[in-house]
């Protein structure tokens, strides 16, 4: 096994946040989509595979063995992290979709995110949720609002799900209170007067009198 | 389906509310202009605001006239003439009821809207003659493929039972698209054509589910096409507890169109009849909206009481 630390160009025992850093900027160098017509594509694609192993590799690492060192990282686990890279890797591809679909959204290349979405088999949470966005955009909000209600339950901690689906629901309350605030303000000067009439009224009939002119 | 899109008459001005009723007048006289007696009939609502948003990003001034109408003898009327916003309307008022009116006879195969669909055909071939060189064919050609394919779509779902596939953002976006390129197809070349297509795309879609959920009761009741209740009602509740757990979303729906509607006005390049706009779709759909979805208090049908009620149009 090649040394997970000189793939990805970092010390030994250097921190996780390090790590991930490093990873993500190789990631982008030598990720396969920017080598699409290019003969260099499949050196990109072999060099990609070894970052991901080792990146997995030292992740679970610093999971299991707190002191982060490469030492302790053992043969023995190699057929367990094999399994595990093979999963991640789908989990990665996945979220490279997820990346370019919020790319589209924010372009505004519609069809291309729902494409791309419409063609995944997994429906996670972001999954959902980045449905959700493309409805909203293409004005279906029926759906738009079951697909993030959908995200925000199955990830019920997740900042930016809640915070769009709150979104959602507030969206028409200032619209409403537009309303519904005219027409408040209407019945209850209507009862204002309508109670000082009463009064008024009481007051003559005791004699008193609570506006003089009438 | 039309009638829907009205004006909240008590937060009106007086002055915006006699310029809504020229607009109104106007095209009554601009369907009789172009199209003869019998069409204005189908003269309706929504195409007045039709109208008064495609006049209201166009330069010229007012045109008004005073008139006698047959219909209401007794006083002298004020209407918009000479405008072409109002000629466009007049076309889609005749188009869209046509094609409606081509689905029923369809649909229930009733005498009357067969017959009435006959002459309607007839009065639409004259004008097209007339029409052509503006090229308001494609509007003619769009819309009998889209309510074509609303009617299929409509007519195969009931085949196919409840079927999950078909949301009804799906269904109601044939008509939703149908409203937005009527409305933006008169200014296709403009800046604003956009806001315009989503304005209509919104107000169409808010139309489409409103009339369905006005008609449910009667709808669930005689069996026959409802698209709210064939796509949502899966466990086949009847009227009272289905209209309960399906009203919020609805309401949901409607709030966020009509809300919609209102960013892409904000958007636009409005020259006149702001408040008129404003009105009709900050308040009037709202106001509908409250109607149609608090019914069981006020259990009259609505499209278009207000107006029957004072004798006022």
């Amino acid at each position: 096994m090649i040394n997970p630390y000189e793939v990805l160009g970092v010390k030994e025992g250097t921190s996780k946040e390090d790590i991930k850093k490093a990873y993500r900027e190789l990631a982008k160098k030598y990720h396969p989509d920017q080598y699409s017509d290019n003969p260099l594509k499949d050196l990109a694609e072999v060099k990609m595979r070894e970052l991901n192993e080792a990146y997995d590799s030292l992740m679970k690492n610093n999971n299991s063995s707190s002191n982060g060192s490469y030492s302790n990282g053992s043969s023995n686990s190699y057929n367990s992290q094999s399994n595990y890279n093979s999963n991640s890797n789908d989990d990665y591809a996945s979220n490279n979709i997820y990346q370019s679909v919020r790319m589209d959204l924010n372009s505004g290349n519609i069809p291309s995110a729902e494409q791309k979405l419409s063609s995944m088999n997994t429906k996670t949470a972001e999954w959902n949720f980045l449905m959700g966005m493309v409805h909203l955009k293409k004005g279906w909000h029926d759906s738009a609002y079951s697909f993030i209600s959908r995200a925000c339950s199955q990830e019920p901690n997740n900042i930016e799900y809640r915070r769009s689906f709150n979104e959602l629901n507030n969206r028409t309350s200032n619209y409403r209170d537009n309303y519904y605030g005219r027409r408040g303000n209407d019945s209850g000067m209507g009862n204002l007067c309508l109670n000082l009439w009463c009064a008024d009224t009481i007051c003559e009939c005791l004699g008193g009198d609570l506006i003089s002119c009438c | 389906m039309f009638g829907y899109v009205t004006p909240c008459k008590m937060e009106m001005k007086i002055k915006d509310y006699e310029k809504f009723k020229a607009y109104y007048c106007g095209l009554c006289n601009s369907i009789k202009s172009n199209f003869g007696n019998l069409p204005r009939l189908t003269l309706n609502y929504d195409m007045t605001f039709l109208a008064i948003l495609l006049d209201a990003l166009c330069e010229n001034k007012y045109n008004f006239n005073r008139f006698k109408c047959l219909i209401h003898p007794l006083k002298k009327r004020i209407m918009i003439n000479n405008n072409e916003a109002l000629d466009y309307a007049a076309f889609c008022n005749i188009t869209l009821a046509y094609y409606k009116l081509m689905d029923d006879v369809y649909d229930n195969k009733t005498i009357k809207s067969k017959v009435f669909s006959v002459f309607l055909k007839g009065y639409l071939l004259k004008s097209e003659k007339t029409y052509t060189k503006r090229s308001y064919i494609d509007v003619i050609d769009y819309t009998k493929e889209k309510l074509l394919l609303l009617n299929t779509l409509e007519a195969s779902h009931k085949d196919m039972g409840i079927d999950e596939h078909l949301s009804i953002d799906e269904l109601s976006h044939v008509f939703a698209d149908l409203t937005g390129f009527i409305i933006s197809f008169y200014y296709k070349d403009a800046a604003f054509k956009d806001d315009l297509y989503w304005l209509g795309y919104n107000l169409g879609k808010w139309i489409y589910v409103i009339d369905a959920y006005d008609d449910l009761e009667k709808d669930i009741k005689s069996g026959s096409f409802n698209a709210i209740n064939s796509l949502l009602n899966t466990d086949k509740l009847d009227f009272k507890n289905f209209s309960k757990c399906i009203k919020p979303r609805i309401d949901f729906l409607l709030a966020t169109c009509a809300a919609q509607c209102l960013k892409h006005l904000n958007k636009l390049p409005l020259i006149k009849n702001e408040n008129i706009l404003y009105n009709i779709l900050e308040l009037g759909l709202m106001e509908k909206m409250d109607k149609v979805l608090n019914k069981d208090s006020n259990t009259y049908n609505l499209k278009g009481v207000e107006y029957k009620d004072d004798k006022s149009l």
